[in-house]
């Protein structure tokens, strides 16, 4: 869109460029100078529609003023033209006389943004050439701003993944404990209110973060990168998932609006002792998947976070063996609201993680999606993640 | 989402029906804001018509507990069934709210 002449909020009238298009050199003149006197003085002529084609191809105008019946190229086509070759946007102001009634119909057809009757009312000509000039200001003010924010989330947008964890990240601190893991997250809406997080806990142990503030946009996004700073803080109370979420609690309970609330899993996990320790907040209750293609869910539950600042979290344990996985997600995974009867239970989620996972880890993720939602690229009304820790690295 | 209350007696009782999620908030509040101007006393919502709840349905829960407590009264949940009843039981939200 050219927005060139429209910078300023202000109706500057010698600052809009019209090109008038007329086969009578009568007509030109009355329209020129009415546009004349009303302050438009970058005035430009075309005598039929062939001449205006090619002064558009050449110049740029902020409307164009015209006439259906013309020798060569009539109205009509030129509107063509103008919508279809050129691809302007530009307002068409159409003059239809009162013997071409019929003809109004098609000239919105082909583009036309308004008409005009002959004769020509000069006040009312100058009142809708301002009136087109105006939107036409508006929707390029309008559309800058949509340009702009759309930069501004795309920017905040690859902030928010560069917090999540990447291949390497994972790898360092799992591999040299026994384990791997496979994640996937996807935002709703650009931004997200979803992140996880792995960190070392000693030299055996590791330990895996999810979280879920609730709500979605920009407000969820900004408090995932809260959480972010506070949890980096948690170190002394990383072997202990009960002190860890308490603790996160205590302090996300003055940060958040009331309404507000997160729901987490939090998890050591000891590989080569086979056990996993475990708090939740919340959160739907993780999978373990065993090795002999058995299955459970995890049983401890918690409070979820941001609510209760005295709340008081359970640590519970879990037996994780050499060939079992622990899958962890947030509730987009499984919660249909357009179609209640298609949310999944968990066993219709363990039971497509047994099959995708036994296949290998290589597109894992795309694979899981497509087994339970038909194609990888689905969409989800809330962010989604999930996790997918095997005990044998191999 | 839709509710149904005399908003007379006590305590007060609030049916409330369908589905509560993001896109009730303006109509929820609405409902939080006539019990704050009608019912003074103690407030009881009837969920066993709610279909669905979604984080955001817990969170306008929680806003009207909120709100009901600090002006003195007290809510409690009822009728919870099937999806409302699982994730009423994840959140663990019957620490804040009593259920029952």
């Amino acid at each position: 869109m050219d927005v060139a002449h429209s910078q300023s909020g202000h109706h500057e009238p010698a600052r809009d460029r019209i090109l008038i298009v007329d086969d009578q050199a009568s007509s030109r003149l009355l329209i020129g100078s009415v546009l004349e006197a009303a302050g438009y003085t970058r005035l430009a002529y075309a005598g039929d529609g062939v001449e205006a084609i090619e002064w558009l191809a050449a110049n740029t105008a902020d409307i164009v003023i015209l006439d259906i019946r013309m020798p060569r190229m009539d109205g009509f086509e030129v509107c063509r033209e103008i919508r279809g070759r050129l691809a302007l946007d530009l307002p068409i102001l159409v003059q239809t006389g009162i013997q071409e009634a019929d003809c109004r119909v098609d000239a919105f057809k082909v583009g036309a943004s308004d008409i005009v009757s002959k004769p020509l009312n000069p006040g009312e000509l100058v009142s809708r050439v301002r009136l087109h000039l105006e939107r036409r200001r508006m929707i390029g003010r309008l559309q800058r701003y949509q340009d702009r924010m759309e930069d501004e989330l795309r920017a905040a947008q690859s902030m928010q993944l560069a917090l999540l964890p990447g291949p390497e990240d994972v790898a360092e601190i799992l591999q040299p404990r026994g384990a791997a893991m496979t994640a996937f997250y996807r935002a709703s809406h650009m931004l997200g209110g979803d992140l996880w997080q792995v960190f070392p806990v000693d030299e055996t142990r590791f330990a895996v973060f999810m979280v879920d503030l609730s709500g979605h946009g920009v407000s969820a996004a900004i408090n995932a990168f809260r959480v972010n700073m506070i949890t980096a803080g948690l170190v002394q109370e990383r072997a202990d998932p009960a002190r860890w979420l308490a603790a996160l609690n205590r302090t996300l309970v003055p940060i958040l609006p009331v309404e507000h609330f997160a729901t987490a899993f939090y998890a050591v996990i000891d590989a080569g002792a086979g056990e996993m320790r475990y708090g939740v907040a919340g959160a739907p209750p993780p999978l373990i998947l065993r090795g002999d293609g058995r299955w459970e869910e995890l049983s401890g539950r918690g409070l979820i976070l941001g609510c209760l600042a005295d709340a008081e979290y359970e640590c519970f344990s879990a037996q994780l063996g050499p060939q079992d996985r622990l899958f962890a997600y947030s509730d987009a995974l499984y919660e249909d609201f357009e179609n209640p009867d298609a949310s999944l239970g968990a066993e219709d989620i363990a039971m497509a993680v047994q099959a995708e996972a036994a296949a290998g880890s290589d597109a894992f993720s795309a694979r899981l999606l497509t087994r339970l939602f038909g194609r990888p690229d689905a969409e989800f009304r809330d962010d989604l993640t999930f996790l997918l820790i095997g005990l044998n690295a191999s | 989402m839709e509710y149904r209350s005399e908003f007379t007696g006590s305590p007060v009782v609030v049916m409330i029906e369908g589905v509560l999620t993001f896109d009730d908030h303006e109509r929820f509040r609405e409902l939080v804001g006539i019990l704050a101007d009608q019912a003074p006393g103690p407030v009881v919502f009837d969920l066993s018509g709610l279909t669905m709840i979604d984080s955001a349905g817990i969170g306008m829960l929680i806003m009207a507990n909120d709100r009901i407590v600090k002006r003195g009264g007290g809510l409690r949940l009822r009728g919870v069934s099937g999806q409302v009843a699982k994730v009423v039981e994840l959140s663990r939200i019957e620490q804040l709210i009593p259920i029952g």
